[in-house]
């Protein structure tokens, strides 16, 4: 090998050095193992699309290098040869030389490659991206859903504090704090706005076409069951909760169809049909959101209460 | 066989576009800088309230240096060598001086206008395709008149057969030709609605994917008519020029050229990966964008090889350094985008930094690069004077290959992050970053990005101010150089 | 062979214009009907979201965000189902964009709400620390060019046979019999919105640029 094409290689050693550091760095996995399989002489060599970029990168860099070193090599060692044409234009000749055979028999075999991809490889009338797709999520499901069947609940907090960082911190904070008074502020049940429901009743999940009308309690009765309800129904029940309890369960844990849950945030409801009350509008995540998902979103969020 | 001396070359119409090369490659790489700067500084944003958002000059950054500078570069470098390979004068036909001042001047009106549409937001929203129709037509009709005009100088020619890189030139004129036609076919919905709203507003001929199927017909074979195939022809003129060395094999040359015309079409898929285009399409424009690597580098190697034992030359000449560095960049990213159009390649590529990454390695390392050479090649036979400054150009020629080399490498490794990060799951299964983590760890390869866009501008600056003394104080020449060109 | 068609630049003129004519023949055209089919019960967009989509087109807002859900997981699961054609049958032009700086919006309108948008779009970086998005506030004052999105609905319904109904047709008269829909429609989308500005515009039936934008995000679903 010559200086130039080992200078140009160093270059790209560094530059892929550099890449590949950087997305180590941040716990991406670059040769996991997948389905995705390729067969040469009976050797199984596993795929993934990381690690096919990665090599990717790697062919342009090496490739680039060594063709380019090599050229740029024969100005220093090679004289120019070969049988002139007749013609000159503007003081410009042409030798007659023959083609570069390496340049020659690559452009042959790539052809004939197209060819095999074509046909072979991703058959014209038979590779489907969307069948792709259908494979990946099976190969997803065998991986990851069972694993999780019965996380406990650590796991399933962990879980869903990355679940929330992604699709939900836009609009409740990545603390779940609400923004300011932007989104609901998770950190906290506050005793006002609960004894304002009592008091005016609210219609603002879409789950309950009727909502809850004002003036069930009033007074000390309000205050206590406020109180209470923003606790997370810790302490002792007041007796008149049980006016509540009617619609939102003996623990405040929510009826199917009659009313939400109230001893915490009701997640079911609100990812199912979205809410639009006083501060603003949630919108529906019932099809981002997977039932083991909201599991975990559910645990994570009632945390950040207690 | 004639000879050349007793031709006298009506070079008018080349200093024209020069000077316009110069200018809108100026304003379209500050531009460049500017909206590179708002990635990493989101502040700068608001200098020039709604017309300065980086949204709103994206558009005139890449309009500016398609349409304004690389155009500008073609029509100059035409006018220039199309008469010296044909062997006739422009000025033996006062029709076609005529008719290319006509070109010149609707050109200039005509992107200055369509600039400035940009900038108050008139735009069709397709990539290269922006301008709204007033100005297609413009454009179409400055196209037709150098058409004409070339057409017409070959009409006249003494030297029978076409040198090489006029066949380059004449595949530029009907690529484009045909390509921008059929993309930019939109209906004004002012005539259409019985005099409603403006008169500027049209819509697209096509819809939903047709429409996509088009563009990206169009917008990867722009690449090959505008930013391949004419700077192709190119150097085809000004690396054996300048150097005196004889074009290293016909056979080469002419396998390239027609391998070249032959298999870019099809590959204008490959912007389509992975999306609701049919999967046959997509794997037709993987499948030729690799084949696609052969005649690119045969070009290249063809320019590599015509230097072949001329080392000293390589370290003498700035612009040989120009030219080989050019080809070397061409090769680079004629590599680069094949291996992006590769299905797996592409899932994690595309939508990132990766390919504005992939684009500079081509403009900047190539198009730019060429174009300056051709110009500092054509300035001295032009005015008759010397190069101002070799230094200048030494010094020209370290700084922006510094600057590509950033810009490439950086928008490499925050493509790549980016793309990995988008696909990224944790061990839950979930995803693992919110969008706005992907966004805020790019940071600093937008800054690095930053830097090289100014170190690029400065480059160029430098460029222009040697051009502007070379016209104003260069030595003067009693007669014109053969082949290298003379500098202090 | 070839050294003759050098010679004779009209037949190399004449082989250059077939090499490069016939790829596209072959890969557009057999497509065309096909794909350009929406799915069953699809609506075209409201004059108002046509408006929108125009502001979203001038101030280029695919210079950073694409509209296409490519079929991965790991994209379905950020931005929900893949794209689908059919969907895209009325968008002239078509929206995809080539660049993700900011994420997809293909299906936005299933995930964010009007007074998010509002408060996103007046000042991007109090509501998503890190982003460089730049503010749009300036969409606060312009006001949307609804009778040149009439226009265009006109067009399309003429031309291309859009299904839109009687009410959209030729002429200022039906231009003015229109309007009052699209302001209703407008006003709905302002009411949950709190911006002065935006207030006190509607209030004149006026529609401000940001408002036809969110109905526009908002039909993105
Ligand atoms: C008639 C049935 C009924 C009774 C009785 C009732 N609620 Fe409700 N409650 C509902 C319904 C239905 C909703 C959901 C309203 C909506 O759509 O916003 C609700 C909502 C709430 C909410 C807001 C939950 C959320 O996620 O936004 C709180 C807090 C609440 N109730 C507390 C109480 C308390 C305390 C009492 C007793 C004083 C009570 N409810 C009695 C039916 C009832
Ligand atoms: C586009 C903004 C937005 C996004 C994204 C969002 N929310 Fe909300 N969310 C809101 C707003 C606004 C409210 C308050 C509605 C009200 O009461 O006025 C809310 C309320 C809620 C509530 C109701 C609390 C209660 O019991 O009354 C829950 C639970 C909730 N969000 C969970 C989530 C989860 C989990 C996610 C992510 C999967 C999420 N939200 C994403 C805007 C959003
Ligand atoms: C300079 C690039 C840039 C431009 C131009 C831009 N955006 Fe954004 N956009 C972003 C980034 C980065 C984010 C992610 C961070 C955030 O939410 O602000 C984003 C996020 C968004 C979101 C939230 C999407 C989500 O899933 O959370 C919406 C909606 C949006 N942009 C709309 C627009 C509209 C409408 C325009 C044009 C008027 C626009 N953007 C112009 C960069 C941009
Ligand atoms: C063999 C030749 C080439 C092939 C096969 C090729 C392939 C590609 C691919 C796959 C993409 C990315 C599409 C995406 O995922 O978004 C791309 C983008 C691009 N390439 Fe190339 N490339 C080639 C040469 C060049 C050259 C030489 C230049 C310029 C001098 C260039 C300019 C561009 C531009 C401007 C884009 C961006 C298009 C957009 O706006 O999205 N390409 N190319
Ligand atoms: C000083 C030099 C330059 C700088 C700093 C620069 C910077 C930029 C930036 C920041 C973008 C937007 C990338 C994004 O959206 O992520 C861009 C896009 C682009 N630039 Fe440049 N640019 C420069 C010179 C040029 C030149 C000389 C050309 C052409 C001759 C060019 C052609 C393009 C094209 C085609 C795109 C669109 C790429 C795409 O859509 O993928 N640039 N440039
Ligand atoms: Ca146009
Ligand atoms: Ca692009
Ligand atoms: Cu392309």
């Amino acid at each position: 090998m010559n200086t130039v094409t080992i200078k140009f290689l160093a270059f790209s050693a560094i530059l892929m050095t550099a890449t590949i550091s950087v997305v180590m760095s941040l716990d991406i996995e670059i040769f996991e193992d997948t389905t995705n399989t390729l067969t040469i002489f009976g050797i199984v060599i596993p795929l993934s699309i990381n690690m096919l970029t990665m090599a990717g990168a790697i062919a342009i860099a090496v490739i680039t290098s060594m063709v380019t070193g090599k050229y740029i090599h024969q100005m220093k060692t090679d004289t120019a040869t070969g049988k002139l044409a007749e013609e000159s234009w503007d003081g410009i000749g042409e030798y007659k030389n023959e083609l570069p055979s390496g340049w020659a028999y690559t452009f042959l075999g790539l052809f004939i490659w197209s060819m095999w991809y074509g046909f072979i490889g991703y058959p014209i009338n038979a590779y489907s991206q969307i069948g792709e797709y259908n494979e990946e999520v099976l190969a997803y499901n065998k991986k990851f859903e069972h694993k999780h069947k019965n996380a406990d609940e650590e796991t399933l907090k962990k879980m869903g504090e990355s679940i929330f960082s992604v699709q939900c911190s836009q609009c409740h904070g990545e603390k779940g704090d609400g923004l300011s008074g932007r989104a609901e502020d998770f950190t906290q049940k506050s005793t006002e706005s609960i004894l304002k429901i009592i008091n005016e009743g609210q219609n603002a999940l879409h789950s309950f076409p009727g909502g809850m009308p004002g003036g069930m309690a009033s007074g000390q009765d309000a205050e206590d069951i406020a109180k209470y309800v923003a606790s997370g129904f810790k302490g002792t029940e007041p007796p008149m909760y049980a006016v509540c309890g009617g619609c939102h369960g003996a623990n405040g844990e929510g009826v199917e169809m009659v009313g939400p849950r109230i001893n915490g945030f009701d997640m079911k409801n609100t990812l199912a049909k979205g809410k639009k009350g006083l501060i603003g509008e949630m919108p529906a995540f019932n099809t981002l959101i997977t039932p083991i998902q909201e599991k975990a979103l559910t645990v994570y969020i009632q945390s950040l209460s207690n | 066989m004639q000879s050349n001396a007793s031709l006298e070359y009506d070079y008018s119409l080349a200093k024209k576009f020069t000077y316009l090369t110069i200018l809108f490659g100026f304003l379209g790489m500050l531009v460049g800088t500017l909206i590179a700067a708002q990635m990493a500084f989101p502040e700068l944003n608001y200098l020039l309230g709604e017309y300065g958002t980086f949204s709103r000059l994206r558009p005139v950054h890449t309009n500016t240096v398609v349409f304004g500078f690389t155009v500008s570069g073609i029509f100059a470098t035409w006018f220039y060598l199309g008469q010296r390979v044909l062997k006739v004068s422009l000025a033996e036909s006062r029709f076609l001086m005529v008719l290319g001042n006509i070109q010149f001047w609707l050109y200039l009106v005509g992107v200055l206008a369509a600039t400035v549409s940009l900038v108050l937001g008139y735009s069709t929203s397709k990539e290269y395709a922006q301008y709204e129709w007033p100005f297609d037509i413009v454009i179409i009709l400055v196209w037709v008149l150098w058409g004409i005009n070339m057409m017409g100088l070959i009409g006249i020619r003494r030297e029978k057969a076409l040198y090489i890189s006029v066949w380059y030139y004449l595949a530029c004129f009907l690529g484009i030709a045909m390509l921008y036609l059929f993309n930019n076919m939109e209906i004004p919905t002012y005539f259409a609605s019985g005099g409603l709203g403006n008169p500027m507003h049209s819509v697209s001929m096509y819809s939903g994917t047709n429409d996509a199927l088009v563009q990206w017909w169009y917008g990867h074979n722009a690449v090959a008519f505008g930013f391949t195939v004419p700077i192709v022809g190119m150097i085809y003129y000004f690396l054996p020029k300048e150097s005196g060395q004889a074009i290293y094999s016909y056979k080469l040359s002419l396998l390239s050229f027609w391998g070249l015309m032959f298999v870019y079409l099809w590959a204008g898929s490959h912007h389509l990966l992975w999306t609701t285009v049919p999967d046959w399409m997509q794997t037709m424009g993987s499948a030729f964008s690799i084949v696609l690597i052969l005649p690119s580098w045969g070009s290249a190697i063809n320019m590599l090889l015509t230097m072949k034992g001329e080392w000293n030359q390589l370290t003498e000449n700035p612009l040989i350094k120009f030219m080989v560095l050019a080809s070397t960049f061409y090769m680079l990213s004629t590599i680069e985008g094949p291996i992006q159009a590769i299905r797996s390649v592409n899932a994690i590529a595309h939508f990132t930094d990766w390919i504005p990454g992939h684009v500079h390695d081509g403009v900047l390392g190539w198009v730019v690069f060429m174009m300056m050479a051709a110009i500092f090649h054509m300035t001295p036979r032009m005015f008759k004077r010397e190069i101002y400054s070799r230094k200048l150009m030494e010094f020209q020629f370290w700084l922006q290959t510094i600057a590509v080399v950033l810009y490439f490498t950086s928008m490499w490794i925050a493509g790549i992050t980016q793309g990995m990060m988008w696909r990224a799951v944790d061990e839950y299964g979930n995803l693992m970053y919110s969008f706005i983590e992907t966004v805020v760890i790019l940071e600093p390869y937008y800054m690095i990005r930053t830097l090289s866009g100014v170190m690029y501008l400065i480059g160029f600056m430098m460029f222009a101010y040697n051009i502007y003394k070379t016209v104003t104080a260069g030595r003067k020449l009693s007669t014109e150089p053969q082949f290298r060109t003379p500098m202090a | 062979m070839f050294h003759w068609l050098e010679k004779n630049p009209f037949f190399f003129a004449a082989a250059i214009s077939i090499v490069i004519s016939f790829a596209g023949l072959i890969e557009i055209v057999p497509n065309f009907t096909q794909a350009g089919r929406p799915l069953i019960d699809m609506k075209p967009r409201t004059v108002l979201e046509i408006a929108g989509k125009n502001v979203y087109m001038k101030d280029n807002c695919m210079a950073c965000h694409s509209q296409m859900i490519r079929p991965f997981k790991s994209e379905t699961d950020r931005y929900g189902a893949y794209s689908l054609s059919g969907e895209y049958a009325y968008d002239r032009p078509f929206l995809w964009g080539s660049k993700r700086t900011g994420p997809d919006l293909h299906r936005i309108g299933n995930y964010r709400t009007t007074d998010w948008h509002e408060a996103h779009m007046l000042n991007p970086p109090l509501i998503v620390p890190g982003s460089i998005m730049p503010a749009y506030d300036h969409q606060f004052v312009n006001l949307a060019d609804i009778e040149t999105a009439y226009a265009e609905a006109v067009t399309v319904k003429n031309v291309f046979h859009t299904p839109y109904g009687p009410e959209v047709r030729r002429g200022r008269e039906a231009w003015e019999a229109y309007k009052p829909t699209l302001i209703e429609e407008a006003r709905k989308i302002a009411s949950d919105m709190k911006d002065p500005r935006v207030i006190e515009a509607m209030k004149k039936g006026d529609v401000p640029e940001v408002v036809a934008l969110i109905a526009y995000m908002n039909s993105l679903k």
